[in-house]
C-alpha cells in the first residue's frame, strides 16, 4: 500500500518536473513571438502576425532557435531590438503590402543572431560596393556612342564621399543577416509564401549574389554606380538564372509575377500585352491603358542614359509559362487560370483587378512569353521607404480635373510646403518630369524614396510600364510642372543639350543601348525618333523660362558642391 | 467582282429569286398558321403607344427639374407601319414571305427614321446590375447593345461595331470570349435570305449618332450614367459590367457618330410567346471539356430516338441551322428558339449570329456535326445549295450583291465571301460521302411541294 502511495507520489513528482519543463520550453519559445507582438503593436498592426506561419513550423522553428539562444545567451537582444524598431517606424506611410511582412522582421532578426562568425567577412567585399573603376566591358567595335557618352566629363562628376549615414545598409552590422537567413532555406521553402524566399542565401558568404551586391551599393544619391560590375551580372542574372517559384503580386492593378531565383534574388515579372507597333487607343485615359514590358526596360536604359541612376535594373525574357511559372507557382489562384488556347497555345491570365480575364489572357507561342524582370529593391523590412503623392498627380477621373491644370501659380504653392520647400526634392521632381515626358508616361500618381536618407535622396523611378504608348503624340500636359516652376539642375541640362547634339542623339544612344537586351529590339524606330522630338521641346520650354526668369533663377548650380 | 457569267443585264440576285427553286408553293396559310391576329396585334400597340405617352409627359417634368438636355419625339400611331406589316407576315413556315415589300421597308425605315427612345436590352436589364467578373462565359446581358425605338413605335437592337472588318478573331481566342461583330448580324440576315430559310429577323447597317440618337432620347439615368467624352474627344459609352470587370473598355463613336446594326425586334413575348431550347450539339463552354457529340460518332442515333427529334421535322431544321452557321463559323449557338404557338413543327429563329465571320482563314468543320453524324438533309436545302455553286449563281457572287443594298457596305471582306464558296463545297462534300455510305434515298429527305413557276 506504502509502496503504492510512494509510487504515486514519485509519479506526481515527475510529472510536475515535467510540466515544469514544458513550462520553462514554452516561455522560451513564446518570448521572441511576444517581442514580435510588441513591436507589431508600436505600428498599430497587432492583427495578423501569424497569418503566414503555421503554428507546426514556428514552433520547430522556434525550439531549434531556443536551443542557439541558451549557447548564445540574450547578448543579442539589443539587435533584435534595434532592427525592429527600424522596420516599424511608425512615421513610415507603408503600404498595405509591406504591413503583410512585419512577421518576417522578427524572424529574420533572429536569424540575425544566430550567425556571427560570417558577419565579419562582409568586410572583405567592400570594394565591390563601392565604385569599382574600370571593371566595365566596353563593346569591342571603337565607334560606341554610347561609351563615347559616358567618356563625357558630364558623367564623370564624383558623387560626394559616403559615410555611413548615406548608404543604405551598414556593410559591417546590417548585411549579416541576409546571410544569416542560410539555416532556414529549407523551412522557408515549405511555407509557401514566396516573398519570403528572398533572405535564403547561398550559404556561402564568401559570394555575394549579385542581387545582394545591388542592394549593398544603393547610397543617399544612387540606386547603382556608373561603372558597377553589378550591374551588368544582375542584369544576366535576371535573364539566366533559373526560376525556382512565382507568385502572383497583390495590390497592383494589372498582373504582375514575383518570380524568385535559384539565387534566392527575386524579381517583378511583367508579361507583354501588346505588340511593339501597337499604339494606346486614343480613347483610351491614362490610367485604363495598358502596361508595356517594353517600356520597363527602355524606361531603365533612358534613366541610364540621362545618368540619374533611379530605376532599379530590368532586362527583358522570354519565359516559359509551363516549366517556369506553372509548374513553379504553388500560388492556386494563378495556376488554375492555365488554359490551352484553340490554337495549342499555352495561355493564363491571373488575377488583377485591371484585364485579368479570358479575354486578356497571356498567351504564349506554344509556351514562351516575353517580358520584363526588374529587380527587386531590399525587402521593405529592411530599407523602408516613403511614399509621396505626386504634386502635379492628375485626377484619374473621367471629367474632373486635377488643381494643377486650372492653376497657373500652382508650383508656388508646392515651393512653400514642406519637403518642397528646401533641399533637392523639387529639382528630382523635375528631373522625374522630363524623364516621364520624354517616355509619354502620365501615370506617375505616386513615387518613393528610401525612408533612411529623409528628405535629402533622389527618387526611385518605380513603374515605367505606361511609358511608350504613343510615339505619334508629345503629352505636353506631362512637362507642367517643368513649364510651371521653371526650375532644373544644372547637371541634367547641360546633358540634355548634350543629348540633343547629333553626334550623342538620345535615339541612337538608346538604339544602342537598348540592343544589349534579348529581346530587342525593344522600342521601334518612332518611338526612339519620338524622344528626340520631346528632347526639343524640353529645351523649348526651359528656353522660354530662362528668357522669362534669367538664367539663373532656372538653372539650379549643383556641380561645384554636390553635397548638400 | 468579275463575273463571267451570260451577262444579261440582270443581277445575279435577281435571277437567283427568280429561280423555280426559290419560288416553291407554299401550302395556303390558315389563320392558325400565322403567328398573330391583326386585331391583338393592333390592340396591343394602341396600348403600348398610349402608355408611352403618359410616361412621357412625367418625364418632361422630371428631366425639367432635374435640368437634363432631352431631345423629345412625338411617336405617331401608324397601323400600316412596316414593323406591323412584318410582325403579321410571320407564319409558321418563315418570318416573312419571298415577295413581301414589307421587309425592304422596314429595313430603310431602320436606316432612316428617328429614334425616339433609347435603353438597356432586358436580358442587360434582368442582371440587374450584378455583375460576376468571375464568369468565364458572359452571359448574354453582358454584352454591349442598346434597344432603339423608332418613330413609329418600331423597335430594334443595336450593337456596336467592335472590330474593324479586316480584323480576324485572334487565335487564341474561344468561340465563347469571340467579340461580337456588326456585320456578321448583317451578312447572317443576307445569307439566310439568300438560303430561302428566312428565319432571321431583317439586319440593316446604320450610323448611329450616340449622343443624338443615344444619350439625348434615353430615359435610364443608368445608361446615361455609362457616358463620357474620351481625350480625344469622341463620345463614348460602355457595357457595365464589362467595364467594371475590365474586361472591355469601350466603344467610341467619331466624335458622335458609330458603325452599328440594328435588327428588328419580334413581337412581345406577351403576344408571342417562345421557348429557347440547348441544341443537342451544344458545345462545353469550358476551357477543357468535351460534349459526347464530340467523342461519340453515333451521337446522332441516340438524338434521333429522343422527342423532339424522333419524328416531324425538327431534325431537319437543326441540320439546316448547322449548315448556317457552318457557313458564317459560328460556333456561339448553344440555344435556339420557337415560337410555342407552331409546336414542334414550327420553324427555328436564328438569332444572334454577331459571333459568325469571325475567320476567314479557317473552316470550323465540327460545326457541321449535326449533317455529318446524321445523315440526312432536306431536298430543297440540297438544291438550293447545289444551285448556289453553279457559276451563274455563286454564292459569293449573290452575297456581294446583296450586301451592296446595306448602307454600310462594304460589309464583308473579300475573304469572307470567298470562305463562303469554299465551305459549301465542304458542305455539299459531307452530304455525297453521307450518300456514298447511306444511298441517296436515306440521306435526302422529300419536304417540297411543286414549285409555282415552271423552270425556264
Amino acid at each position: 500500500m506504502i509502496k503504492m502511495i510512494l509510487f504515486r507520489k514519485f509519479r506526481v513528482l515527475i510529472l510536475m518536473v515535467f510540466l515544469v519543463a514544458c513550462t520553462m520550453h514554452i516561455m522560451i519559445d513564446l518570448l521572441p513571438k511576444l517581442e514580435k507582438r510588441a513591436a507589431g503593436a508600436e505600428s498599430g498592426d497587432g492583427g495578423c502576425q501569424c497569418a503566414h506561419h503555421p503554428g507546426g513550423e514556428a514552433q520547430g522553428w522556434g525550439k531549434q532557435r531556443a536551443r542557439s539562444a541558451a549557447e548564445a545567451g540574450w547578448p543579442n537582444k539589443h539587435t533584435l531590438r534595434i532592427l525592429q524598431d527600424f522596420s516599424n517606424e511608425p512615421s513610415s506611410n507603408l503600404t498595405s503590402h509591406s504591413l503583410e511582412k512585419n512577421t518576417a522582421a522578427g524572424d529574420r532578426a533572429e536569424s540575425l543572431r544566430r550567425a556571427g562568425p560570417s558577419a565579419g567577412k562582409a568586410g572583405e567585399h567592400k570594394p565591390l560596393i563601392g565604385d569599382a573603376s574600370g571593371g566595365r566591358t566596353v563593346p569591342a567595335h571603337g565607334v560606341s556612342r554610347l561609351s563615347a557618352l559616358f567618356e563625357q566629363p558630364l558623367y564623370k562628376v564624383d558623387l560626394p564621399s559616403l559615410t555611413d549615414d548615406d548608404t543604405l545598409f551598414n556593410v559591417n552590422t546590417d548585411i549579416r543577416f541576409y546571410p544569416r537567413a542560410t539555416g532556414n532555406q529549407g523551412w522557408h521553402n515549405e511555407e509557401g509564401n514566396e516573398e519570403e524566399d528572398e533572405f535564403s542565401p547561398t550559404g556561402e558568404a564568401e559570394s555575394y549574389p549579385n542581387w545582394l551586391r545591388f542592394h549593398i551599393g544603393i547610397n543617399r544619391y544612387e540606386l547603382y554606380s556608373r561603372h558597377s560590375p553589378v550591374l551588368d551580372a544582375l542584369l544576366k542574372d535576371l535573364v539566366t538564372q533559373r526560376i525556382t517559384s512565382v507568385a502572383m503580386k497583390s495590390g497592383g492593378t494589372q498582373l504582375k509575377l514575383i518570380m524568385t531565383f535559384q539565387n534566392y534574388g527575386q524579381a517583378l515579372f511583367k508579361p507583354m500585352k501588346q505588340t511593339r507597333e501597337q499604339e494606346t487607343p486614343p480613347d483610351f485615359f491614362y490610367f485604363s491603358d495598358f502596361e508595356r514590358h517594353n517600356a520597363e526596360i527602355a524606361a531603365f536604359h533612358l534613366d541610364r542614359i540621362l545618368d540619374f541612376r533611379r530605376v532599379p535594373p530590368v532586362a527583358g525574357r522570354l519565359v516559359n509559362m509551363t516549366r517556369e511559372i506553372r509548374d513553379v507557382t504553388r500560388d492556386k489562384k494563378l495556376w488554375r487560370t492555365f488554359f490551352i488556347s484553340p490554337a495549342n497555345n499555352v495561355c493564363f491570365y491571373g488575377e488583377c483587378s485591371y484585364y485579368c480575364s479570358t479575354e486578356h489572357a497571356l498567351c504564349g507561342k506554344p509556351d514562351q512569353i516575353e517580358g520584363s524582370l526588374a529587380a527587386f529593391l531590399p525587402d521593405l523590412n529592411l530599407a523602408k521607404r516613403k511614399t509621396w503623392r505626386n504634386p502635379w498627380r492628375r485626377s484619374y477621373h473621367k471629367r474632373k480635373k486635377a488643381e494643377w491644370e486650372v492653376d497657373q501659380d500652382y508650383c508656388d504653392e508646392v515651393k512653400q510646403t514642406p519637403p518642397y520647400d528646401r533641399g533637392t526634392r523639387l529639382l528630382d521632381v523635375m528631373d522625374m518630369t522630363i524623364f516621364d515626358f520624354l517616355m509619354g508616361n502620365m501615370d506617375r500618381h505616386h513615387y518613393e524614396t528610401f525612408e533612411k536618407f529623409g528628405n535629402d535622396t533622389f527618387i526611385i523611378h518605380l513603374d515605367n510600364g505606361r511609358g511608350f504608348g504613343k510615339h505619334s503624340h508629345d503629352e505636353l500636359s506631362i512637362l507642367v510642372p517643368l513649364s510651371q516652376c521653371c526650375r532644373l539642375r544644372k547637371s541634367t541640362y547641360l546633358r540634355l543639350q548634350l543629348l540633343a547634339k547629333e553626334e550623342y542623339k538620345l535615339s541612337s544612344l538608346m538604339e544602342e543601348s537598348l540592343l544589349r537586351d534579348k529581346l530587342t529590339p525593344i522600342l521601334i524606330q518612332p518611338h526612339l525618333q519620338a524622344m528626340d522630338r520631346r528632347l526639343r521641346l524640353v529645351l523649348q520650354v526651359l528656353a522660354g523660362c530662362i528668357e522669362k526668369e534669367g538664367h539663373v533663377n532656372v538653372v539650379e548650380e549643383d556641380l561645384v558642391d554636390t553635397a548638400t | 467582282g468579275t463575273t463571267s457569267g451570260p451577262d444579261d443585264g440582270a443581277s445575279k440576285l435577281e435571277r437567283l429569286f427568280s429561280h423555280p427553286l426559290y419560288n416553291i408553293e407554299t401550302p395556303g396559310i390558315g389563320p392558325e398558321e400565322r403567328l398573330l391576329l391583326a386585331e391583338q396585334l393592333m390592340e396591343y400597340y394602341r396600348r403600348k403607344v398610349s402608355r408611352w405617352e403618359r410616361h412621357m409627359k412625367i418625364y418632361s417634368e422630371a428631366a425639367a427639374v432635374s435640368n437634363i438636355t432631352l431631345t423629345e419625339h412625338q411617336v405617331t400611331y401608324d397601323p400600316n407601319a412596316s414593323w406591323v406589316k412584318f410582325h403579321l407576315g410571320i407564319n409558321r413556315y418563315a418570318l416573312y414571305s419571298r415577295v413581301d415589300p414589307a421587309i425592304p421597308k422596314l429595313l430603310k425605315e431602320m436606316q432612316g427614321m428617328t429614334v425616339v427612345s433609347a435603353d438597356y436590352t432586358q436580358d442587360e436589364k434582368a442582371l440587374k446590375g450584378a455583375c460576376d467578373c468571375t464568369q468565364v462565359v458572359k452571359p448574354s446581358g453582358h454584352h454591349l447593345k442598346l434597344a432603339l425605338k423608332m418613330q413609329n413605335f418600331a423597335k430594334v437592337m443595336f450593337k456596336p461595331m467592335r472590330q474593324q472588318r479586316d480584323e480576324e478573331t485572334p487565335e487564341d481566342f474561344f468561340y465563347f470570349v469571340d467579340f461580337q461583330r456588326h456585320n456578321a448580324e448583317i451578312a447572317a440576315f443576307h445569307l439566310d435570305r439568300v438560303l430561302d430559310f428566312r428565319r432571321v429577323p431583317p439586319v440593316s447597317g446604320r450610323l448611329v449618332n450616340v449622343t443624338g440618337e443615344v444619350l439625348q432620347v434615353t430615359h435610364n439615368e443608368d445608361l446615361r450614367g455609362v457616358f463620357f467624352i474620351s481625350p480625344a474627344n469622341n463620345t463614348c459609352f460602355f457595357a457595365k459590367c464589362l467595364y467594371v470587370c475590365k474586361t472591355e473598355y469601350a466603344v467610341c463613336g467619331g466624335p458622335d457618330l458609330l458603325e452599328g446594326s440594328l435588327s428588328a425586334y419580334l413581337p412581345g413575348l406577351s403576344i408571342a410567346p417562345r421557348i429557347s431550347i440547348p441544341n443537342p450539339w451544344i458545345r462545353s463552354y469550358t476551357f477543357s471539356g468535351q460534349e459526347e457529340w464530340e467523342v461519340n460518332p453515333f451521337f446522332c442515333d441516340t438524338i434521333k430516338q429522343t422527342y423532339p427529334y424522333n419524328s416531324g421535322n425538327r431534325l431537319l431544321n437543326i441540320i439546316d441551322m448547322s449548315i448556317f452557321d457552318f457557313l458564317i463559323g459560328n460556333m456561339d449557338r448553344h440555344h435556339y428558339e420557337i415560337f410555342t404557338k407552331f409546336g414542334d413543327e414550327g420553324f427555328l429563329l436564328h438569332l444572334d449570329n454577331a459571333r459568325g465571320f469571325g475567320k476567314h482563314s479557317q473552316d470550323e468543320m465540327s460545326i457541321l456535326a449535326p449533317l455529318s453524324q446524321c445523315c440526312i438533309i432536306k431536298r430543297s436545302t440540297l438544291m438550293r445549295l447545289r444551285l448556289l455553286t453553279q457559276r451563274d449563281y455563286r454564292l459569293s457572287d449573290v452575297m456581294r450583291e446583296s450586301l451592296e443594298g446595306d448602307p454600310l457596305q462594304p460589309i464583308l471582306t473579300e475573304p469572307h465571301l470567298l470562305a463562303l464558296d469554299r465551305r459549301l463545297q465542304k458542305v455539299l462534300r459531307a452530304v455525297q460521302r453521307c450518300i456514298r455510305r447511306l444511298g441517296e434515298d436515306e440521306v435526302i429527305t422529300r419536304d417540297f411541294v411543286k414549285s409555282t413557276t415552271r423552270p425556264q
